[in-house]
């Protein structure tokens, strides 16, 4: 787990539309802290510094300690919003967190190993089904990332969560089954080359019918 | 190129594409995404040209997804046709794309061929676009 990060956050007094527009032409993004038991406080971050903070690639899953009014709220970040077309952020939901808690958590995922991996070697491409994997974890034992390794994998092979030793007191939230991360595939350039070839085939073989029903017509 | 297999109409009122789009707005499958910036048609052998010049690119590695459909019948009326005498005949499908909309996602390539393979798919496209990169990757603008 990283270091916690941190955010100077400004009371909004405010809510509503009109009101979270007017705070974002400040340079700033509405947000609101609730959970814990506590009343919603409705807030504002920074624009820039919260950018910098999502570019981590580990926002989302990390502990965010919110300066407000000289008192730190220990959160994490459990929703951002953005603008559809502009990708700026609108909108943060931060959940208290409760001293001793567990949180399920959306851990991204990470893999390395490459070089090992025959499959990789010969084209093939890692097709990740799940870029997040959902953990119970202690609220301050949150893993920054869940790292697979790739070695010895062919095309055709998959990655499972059992390939990996999860983090003590850490558990899937999905525990019916064995899920899947990521399986390696042959590139897209192959498999429609190859369905370019089936085509040509039942093509072929559409037309050969086809003269064979004629010449018996006939 | 795409059509759909069969539809209940042959033809379509022509619409209108108002507002931004309501879905398909974040990556949902590769690492990189094409995001369209303004409102248009693409046709169907827009996306083909697309899909061509990002497939070429790439040079046979990675995968991509194209997240537009031509489901809409644009119909045409022939040349030196006076008006009336009922609507023209379907000549192509096309695909509503509202501002925010991805069209295409790559994956399993580095950052530049992906860059540069969106690049020549952008050049195929009648409308202004932009590259976005999924949260955590090393380089890009920030998107969900």
């Amino acid at each position: 787990m990283s270091e916690a990060m941190k955010l100077a956050a400004g009371l909004r007094e405010r809510a509503g539309k009109g009101a979270s527009r007017a705070v974002r032409l400040t340079g700033r993004v509405p947000a609101v802290i609730y959970g814990d038991k506590q009343a919603p406080v409705t807030i504002h971050v920074p624009e820039k510094e919260l950018t910098k903070l999502l570019h981590t690639g580990h926002f989302m899953n990390s502990v965010v300690e919110l300066e407000l009014d000289g008192a730190t709220h220990r959160t994490l970040p459990r929703d951002v919003q953005f603008h559809v077309v502009s990708d700026r952020p609108i909108h943060v939901d931060f959940l208290r967190l409760a001293i001793g808690g567990t949180i399920a958590v959306q851990v991204p995922v990470h893999f390395t190993d490459e070089d090992q991996s025959p499959g990789m070697k010969r084209g093939g491409t890692l097709n990740i089904v799940r870029h997040e994997v959902e953990l119970n974890c202690p609220s301050d034992a949150i893993p920054d990332q869940l790292n697979f390794s790739l070695a010895g994998l062919d095309i055709g092979d998959s990655i499972h969560i059992s390939a990996i030793t999860l983090p003590e007191k850490v558990t899937p939230v999905i525990t019916d089954r064995d899920f899947t991360i990521a399986t390696v595939v042959a590139p897209s350039a192959l498999q429609s080359a190859d369905a370019a070839a089936d085509e040509e085939t039942a093509a072929a073989a559409a037309a050969e019918s086809a003269a064979e029903a004629e010449a018996k017509s006939e | 190129m795409l059509s759909p297999k069969r539809t209940k109409f042959r033809k379509q009122f022509k619409g209108r594409i108002k507002g931004d789009s309501k879905g398909g707005t974040a990556l949902n499958f590769g690492a990189y995404g094409l995001k369209a910036m303004e409102p248009d048609r693409i046709t169907a052998r827009q996306i083909e040209a697309a899909r061509r010049a990002i497939s070429r690119h790439m040079k046979r590695a990675g995968r991509l997804w194209i997240r537009i459909f031509p489901d809409v019948p644009v119909t045409q009326k022939p040349n030196e046709v006076r008006m009336g005498k009922g609507k023209g005949a379907p000549e192509f499908w096309a695909a509503r794309v509202a501002p925010g909309r991805i069209m295409f996602e790559i994956d399993g390539v580095s950052h530049e061929i992906a860059k540069g393979a969106f690049e020549r798919a952008a050049a195929k496209l009648p409308i202004k676009t932009k590259v976005i990169v999924r949260l955590g990757e090393p380089t890009g603008e920030v998107t969900k």
